[in-house]
């Protein structure tokens, strides 16, 4: 055996797979992308396809992914260095996450469908900017605040030591919020799949549009009836989930402990059983020994160049514009964004000028039902995930043994089940109407969950033991200890869950069941019959109240309370 | 005492815990303590010993793993009603107000509103706290916020106040003056409380307060020696008669802490000792401060108390430096030896190279250095590399030897000595100790 290859163990062997595991992928995916355009692609319901749609699926939910960390570091960035920028991209930010993206699919569908008409790259690209567009937010969010919460002696022990912005960015900046950035990535991966159904099979201006994938698998296994399909893509779907959760997440959450910023220790150190395999792995340190011996025996040849290149790489910027120069960009870049915002309201203008007063009055009266539909979802949801939550998080047994089973159903996209929850609903005599209020608990329930689990585990022990000691009886244990302590991780939930509320009313007011179409009024549904019917004016309607509902109900209501909740029940003593 | 009816039994209690790495820690190995009518009992020892945890089995908090504990009799199931507790971080509840959280213990006991209201305003009156009835616990002052877990306690007017390190959060000054009330409300018969049984750390507060002084050991927790304080109350401080008594604690701590080495016979195997969980810099900083004593010595209590840390980690570190064999411990006394003058005087050169001997010569350390030496050694045996040892085997090893000491400090204090020694090195990412040998 070649001596670069003793002591190779089945970690290696498991890498190299991956690595080639992950370059075939990412071919094939590619040759999805450049394959010439087709309206509607015939899916095959075999389940010997399913791995393949799966994959399909994955690489656009991935490649969002990653379109999305390069935007949250952009805009991250950019929100934390300039204080302009930072007034105009918050609320902008705040607004953008609040608001349901679903709406904005035809727009983008038919815009990007422009750019390359002959292949499926503009709707695979529309595919990929909507998972993004549930992606992004938070983690942009996320990178923002850790730029801002850096200790300022680690920024100015940068500037002593002469770092560059690009080195402090890279050194500094982004492993100091790397541990955000991992958890806020596990949420976006799962909120990206909530829509995958819609993104890969829709009807627009009565055109069928379809890409291949494990949701439009669903889609058409849904239509066709076909039961051992149904059950077949959801089982892939957990798979899926499960896998990319222990691969990757599971792994990164261990591996980013490291970039911990405070010394404190933990009591429950996150533990990865893949990191642990593949740490035994030889190849990374063969590799890394390859590398310097190739590095130590090229060194004469490059060193000349080196030296002729040495003036340009001394400290400091390259090049250093003028105060004034400076000031003149940023304001240009804020002039920009302003007019981008102005010419985006200006065309709204222009298509709600069509809508007629009739329009008006059932924009209203479906917004008033579907805000009703969003509220019973959130009091359902707490009904049951809040004493599931203090139980849970009462007892750390339960709370280890649990967080991992409900993150995984967590993540599942809940409106790959809602016509299936349709039929059974309908079965027992709930019709549409009310079930809409079902299927919207469904995707906004976990938030009020975690939140609340989080909380309640959260709680020091002593506050436990003189609840014991003093004998509270256990109806005053929760009315005096566990309910008023998750009270404002509960606010969070519902801000959170609301949100999802909304976000599913679109697909949950209107869900087709084996061919047949179940429709109730709502604003859910009104945004997506106007897109199937493409009457943009009414669509644009719709998506605007939607968006200024849950914006004012937002500012006015949730941040109040949430704000009241903290510093009446908050823990800090 | 004979006379006095027995309130609390502890017979021959054994206290198991599940860490989460898995390790089964023994807090407390068949500890026996009887507490009578009237008394003031205080549990002494370094941090580890199982004095909070047998605070909270007398609580019926946690039921012992093996043992019982009994009231007037009474095997214990459950809380004992009859005691109440005030804890080191106050566990007040922060959205309720003072009168609030005082009240909380009243409700259980199924009073009317209008006799819970007097029970509040009695207790509330008795430490003081009149006028911050509808001040919430983060309005208050640590002094203030402890009062108010006093109250809550006292409001039960409870037979037994237990007490866990209560004035260890609070700063001297108010530490002291809630000290002297709680004798006075101890000693004032319209509170009730018949017995006080108070875990802390400090000698003096133990000295003050309690008739009856109990020292723990660790590895696992016991009980050492039992010290009667016949003081009248009211104590004072500086009274020659109080410092006598605080020597006498020192010096029965010290055995404890301290023990003098035992006269092993010559051939017997080097019995593994632990290393103490103290940082390198703490030991010399110790052999610093000796150094600048007469004649290089001092006394342990008198050090610490001068230098502002716990007995228990100066005594730590004595241990440390003993064990490096820096200084000699003649009763409570720590004596600078030639080796420690010479290693102050040596440049960082010699300064590793002694460290390196010296930690190398440990017979724990010997013991970690062998275990890396023979591994690997036996050629392209599966998985294994010359003097590399996976982080795991190393805690394995170290909790099938010192089952009482969590194994991931013991650890981090080898590495750390280690690292400093220049013998062995630790990879927290392929998490691997390496040995460092030419």
């Amino acid at each position: 055996m070649p001596p670069l290859l003793r002591g190779m163990g089945p970690a290696d062997v498991a890498m190299l797979c991956l690595l080639a595991g992950g370059i075939a992928a990412i071919v094939a995916f590619a040759r999805e992308v450049e394959a010439p355009f087709r309206e509607a692609v015939r899916i095959d319901l075999s389940p010997a396809a399913l791995p393949r749609y799966a994959l399909y699926s994955l690489s656009r939910g991935v490649t969002a992914l990653v379109v999305s960390y390069l935007f949250a570091l952009g805009f991250g960035w950019v929100a934390a260095k300039s204080a302009a920028a930072e007034r105009l991209l918050l609320p902008l930010l705040d607004i953008l996450q609040s608001i349901p993206v679903l709406g904005f699919l035809p727009g983008l569908v038919l815009g990007l469908m422009a750019l390359a008409p002959n292949r499926n790259l503009g709707l695979e690209l529309a595919a990929i900017l909507m998972i993004f567009t549930a992606q992004a937010w938070n983690l942009a969010l996320s990178f923002y605040q850790s730029l801002k919460g850096l200790p300022a002696p680690l920024r100015e022990a940068c500037q002593i030591a002469g770092w560059r912005a690009s080195r402090t960015f890279w050194r500094l900046e982004v492993p100091a919020a790397a541990q955000g950035l991992v958890w806020n990535g596990m949420l976006s991966m799962a909120g990206g799949w909530f829509f995958l159904m819609v993104n890969e099979a829709f009807q627009l201006g009565g055109r069928d549009y379809r890409l291949p994938g494990i949701g439009s698998y669903m889609s058409v296994a849904l239509d066709q009836g076909n039961v051992p399909a149904m059950v077949g893509a959801i089982v892939v779907m957990v798979v899926m989930i499960v896998s990319v959760d222990q691969l990757l997440w599971r792994p990164l959450v261990v591996w980013v402990e490291k970039f911990r910023l405070d010394d404190t220790a933990r009591g429950q150190v996150p533990t990865s059983w893949v990191l642990e395999f593949l740490r035994r792995a030889r190849l990374p340190r063969r590799v890394a020994l390859v590398r310097r011996r190739v590095l130590r025996a090229t060194a004469p040849l490059v060193r000349p160049f080196r030296a002729a290149a040495s003036p340009l790489m001394g400290r400091g910027p390259l090049f250093r514009p003028s105060p004034r120069l400076a000031r003149t960009g940023r304001a240009a870049v804020v002039v920009a964004i302003a007019a981008g915002a102005a010419l985006g309201l200006w065309n709204l203008w222009l298509l709600l000028r069509q809508l007629r007063g009739g329009d008006w009055g059932a924009l209203a009266a479906t917004g008033g039902l579907t805000f009703a539909r969003v509220m019973g979802a959130v009091a359902l949801s707490t009904a049951w995930a809040l004493p599931a939550g203090v139980i849970i998080g009462r007892s750390p047994r339960l709370s280890t043994l649990l967080q991992p089973v409900i993150q995984v159903v967590a993540s599942f996209p809940a409106p790959m089940l809602f016509p299936l929850v349709i039929l059974l609903l309908e079965r027992i005599g709930i019709g549409i109407g009310l079930g809409a209020m079902i299927l919207m608990v469904l995707s906004g329930q976990w938030y009020i969950l975690f939140n609340v689990i989080s909380a309640v585990s959260a709680i020091p022990e002593q506050l436990k033991e003189a609840a014991t000691v003093f004998q509270l009886s256990p109806v005053a244990q929760w009315r005096r200890l566990y309910l008023p302590a998750a009270f404002p991780a509960l606010v969070t939930g519902w801000i959170t869950a609301a949100g999802g509320a909304w976000n599913g009313s679109i697909v949950a007011e209107y869900v087709e069941v084996g061919g047949r179409l179940q429709v109730t009024r709502g604003l859910g549904s009104l945004i997506s019959e106007t897109t199937a019917s493409a009457n943009f004016p009414l669509l644009a309607g719709g998506i605007a109240l939607m968006s200024f509902m849950v914006v004012g109900w937002n500012r006015l209501v949730w941040r109040s309370l949430a704000r009241w909740a903290q510093a009446r029940f908050g823990m800090a003593q | 005492m004979s006379a006095t009816e027995l309130l609390l039994d502890a017979q021959h209690v054994t206290q198991r815990f599940r860490l989460p790495n898995g390790q089964v820690l023994e807090a407390l190995r068949d500890v026996s303590l009887a507490v009578h009518e009237h008394e003031v009992v205080a549990l002494v020892g370094p941090s580890g010993c199982g004095k909070s945890t047998l605070l909270r089995l007398l609580a019926g908090l946690s039921q012992p793993t093996e043992g019982s504990v009994s009231y007037r009799g009474q095997p214990l199931s459950g809380v004992l009603p009859a005691a109440a507790m005030v804890f080191q971080s106050f566990a007040l509840l922060p959205w309720l107000t003072v009168s609030q959280n005082v009240a909380m213990g009243l409700e259980a006991r199924g009073m009317d509103p209008q006799a819970q209201r007097d029970a509040v305003a009695r207790a509330v009156n008795l430490v003081g706290l009149d006028g911050f009835e509808h001040a919430y616990p983060k309005e208050l002052s640590g002094g203030m916020k402890q009062r108010v877990g006093f109250a809550r306690a006292l409001a039960v007017a409870p037979e037994i106040l237990l007490m866990d390190e209560p004035f260890g959060a609070l700063d001297p000054l108010t530490a002291e003056n809630l000290r002297s009330q709680v004798v006075e409300l101890w000693r004032d018969a319209a509170t009730g409380v018949n017995a006080l049984i108070v875990v802390t750390h400090s000698v003096e507060e133990a000295v003050f307060l309690a008739g009856r002084i109990v020292v723990f050991g660790t590895n696992p927790g016991h009980i050492r020696e039992e010290l009667a304080n016949p003081l009248p109350y009211p104590r004072r401080e500086r009274s020659p008669e109080f410092e006598e008594m605080v020597e006498r604690l020192h010096a029965v701590l010290t055995r404890t802490l301290l023990p003098e080495p035992e006269a092993a016979a010559p051939s017997a195997p080097q019995r593994l000792v632990p290393f103490p969980r103290v940082h390198v810099a703490e030991v010399t900083g110790l052999l610093d401060h000796l150094s600048t004593q007469p004649d290089g010595r001092g006394d342990v209590f008198d050090m610490a108390q001068n230098l502002g840390v716990d007995y228990d980690r100066m005594t730590a570190v004595t241990r440390a430096a003993e064990q490096l064999g820096w200084v000699t411990t003649p009763g409570d006394i720590v004596q600078l030896t030639l080796a420690g003058r010479e290693f102050l005087a040596a440049d960082a050169y010699s300064r590793k190279a002694t460290v390196r001997d010296r930690f190398a010569a440990h017979p724990l350390s010997a013991r970690v250095l062998t275990m890396l030496r023979e591994r690997g050694e036996e050629e392209e045996e599966e998985g294994t590399e010359y003097g590399v040892i996976d982080e795991d085997d190393l805690l394995a090893d170290l909790t099938i030897h010192f089952p009482f000491i969590p194994a991931e400090s013991l650890f981090a204090t080898l590495v750390e000595w280690g690292r400093e020694a220049g013998l062995l090195d630790h990879d927290a990412n392929s998490r691997r100790v390496m040995l460092l040998e030419s």
